[in-house]
């Protein structure tokens, strides 16, 4: 084999998020590979890599992604391709995937793009009640058909905590909040416009499934955005942006079905990947200035801090209440707003892995955690059924 | 009842179906493993524990207490909207394993972690009967 490089994150790119529906798939898929390349100093052309969906997403091409876009579009043909199975975290553990491909020497551009636009059409439709029905078949048939949605399937994990450990509804509004914050200082983000919210805002919105609030749910609507991974020594030639790449990556896939997890308080799955995350990297939460962690809801985020040992499992609300996920606290999280308040549009978790490489790279602005310099990164797809850890920094 | 416009289940592979059948015969069989006797649910293929493929649809006590639950507020779609507010439990059943279900019989707000349960049954059509429950008195 030759010799192994680093591999590096080049190039960013994010559309304004919210409701997209004029416009197609493609069109946004485009503007945001345009975009990452663009930011990375590369030509569209150079990009020879591809992780996950391609544009025009269904039938055949969906399915064989890189081959549509070979002579077909790019008029070359493509060198890799792979995708991630981690629900809407598989955009973001891709990264995985197009370090291993740089790093191999298969490929020299490798692209990471979601784009969700166009007329309502299932869980992707910017209409909110073809998405939530959409969203609830997700489950089994063992749980459908009681009437369960993405928010009772998280809500009823929330209870448990709450149970359990005393976690307490103003604790969850915390978290919103803070994240709320750094929404309003993100010209992109869905929510911003909407301004500051309170936890008594949250506690008062209207009950989804109990104990989750409207406001400890994560936005509905489109948008898209792309990275494009080149090795670290493109990224230093280039001399654009600071070279941002994986410290370390794991993963944890855990259930299916929640009956068979042995708790619903605590995610041992999630533990193993942050674990093995933190252990490559050689770093401890400690060392960790900024994270993103997947907040479909309010609760994710505590279980993201207690199963990567942010703090012991159960001390997650008491852990947040005195304001350490604000911007300036102990640890800032999902600064830019996360899926609660910056965007939920597809495979949202680019848009935290986003953030974070703006964050290390010093150019968050308003938003900037000061001296930040390894970040932590946190996806879960379903219900906590799949997640993965990453860490981030100079590579 | 044609009319009925919930999710009914879709897509069950036959193997998981005398599941069901013990539903509409009001008499829930789980899978038990033949060889290390634990119980399973939903139906898998092997057994989690010791992963012998060999079990059989077993009677349970239909005993448990709720373990979490949630109050769904705004619903799926309109049908299960117009039932709403409405509980969902997952119950610890006596034997050791979680099940998931409605429940009816209490107001949904007077649901309780740690509640005594017991299977009841909803026939929501001829061909189909999903699991219950109802507060032990």
């Amino acid at each position: 084999m030759a010799q192994l490089r680093e591999a590096a994150i080049a190039g960013v790119y994010q559309t304004k998020q919210g409701d997209l529906s004029d416009r197609t798939q493609p069109d946004v898929w485009w503007e945001c590979a345009r975009g990452a390349c663009d930011d990375a100093g590369l030509a569209l052309g150079d990009m020879d890599g591809l992780i996950g969906p391609g544009p025009n997403g269904t039938g055949i091409r969906g399915g064989l992604p890189a081959a549509g876009l070979g002579f077909d579009l790019l008029g070359k043909p493509m060198r890799f391709h792979a995708d991630a199975s981690i629900g809407a975290a598989k955009s973001a553990a891709g990264l995985n995937l197009a370090a291993y491909a740089v790093a191999h020497r298969l490929a020299e551009a490798v692209v990471i793009d979601t784009a969700v636009a166009g007329p309502a059409e299932g869980y992707e439709s910017a209409d909110r009640d073809a998405a939530i029905a959409a969203m609830a078949m997700l489950s089994g048939p063992y749980e459908y058909v009681y009437g369960t949605t993405r928010v009772s399937d998280y809500a009823v994990l929330a209870m448990r905590h709450a149970h359990e450990f005393g976690t307490t509804p103003e604790q969850l509004a915390e978290i919103a909040v803070a994240q709320r914050h750094g929404a309003t200082l993100h010209p992109l983000s869905v929510n911003g416009h909407r301004g500051e919210i309170t936890i008594d805002d949250v506690l008062a919105s209207r009950m989804v499934a109990d104990p989750l609030h409207l406001l400890d749910c994560c936005a509905i609507n489109q948008g898209g955005g792309a990275i494009v991974v080149t090795s670290a020594e493109n990224v230093r030639a280039a001399g654009r942006h600071k070279a941002v790449g994986l410290l370390g990556y794991g993963e944890g896939h855990g259930h299916i079905d929640p009956n068979a997890e042995p708790s619903l308080a605590e995610w041992p799955a999630a533990a193993i990947a942050a674990k093995t995350a933190f252990e490559l990297a050689g770093l401890s939460p400690d060392d960790i200035d900024v994270a993103g962690i997947g907040d479909h809801f309010t609760v994710n985020v505590l279980f993201g801090l207690e199963s990567a040992g942010f703090c012991k499992v159960g001390e997650g609300g008491s852990f947040v209440e005195d304001g350490a996920l604000r911007i300036g606290g102990r640890l800032p999280t999902n600064t830019a707003g996360g899926f609660l308040s910056f965007s939920h549009a597809g495979m949202c978790g680019l848009f935290t892995l986003i953030e974070l490489v703006e964050q290390l790279r010093g150019a968050a602005g308003d938003r900037q955690v000061d001296d930040a310099r390894y970040g932590y990164l946190n996806g879960t797809g379903g219900a906590m059924q799949n997640n993965f850890s990453a860490i981030l920094g100079e590579v | 009842m044609a009319d009925y416009a919930k999710f009914l289940p879709q897509g069950v592979p036959d193997w998981q179906m005398p599941y069901w059948d013990s539903l509409r015969a009001h008499d829930v069989r789980v899978q038990k493993c033949d060889s290390c006797g634990a119980f399973r649910y939903v139906p898998q293929e092997i057994c989690p524990r010791c992963h012998s493929s060999m079990a059989t649809w077993s009677p349970i006590s239909g005993e448990g207490h709720v373990y979490t639950f949630t109050v769904v507020r705004r619903a799926p779609t309109a049908a299960y909207q117009a039932d709403a507010p409405y509980a969902i439990i997952h119950v610890s059943m006596h034997e050791g394993f979680r099940m998931i279900g409605s429940v009816h019989g209490i107001d949904p707000d007077a649901v309780a972690i740690g509640m005594p349960v017991r299977v009841a049954y909803d026939d929501v059509t001829p061909e189909w009967t999903i699991l219950q429950f109802e507060p032990t008195s």
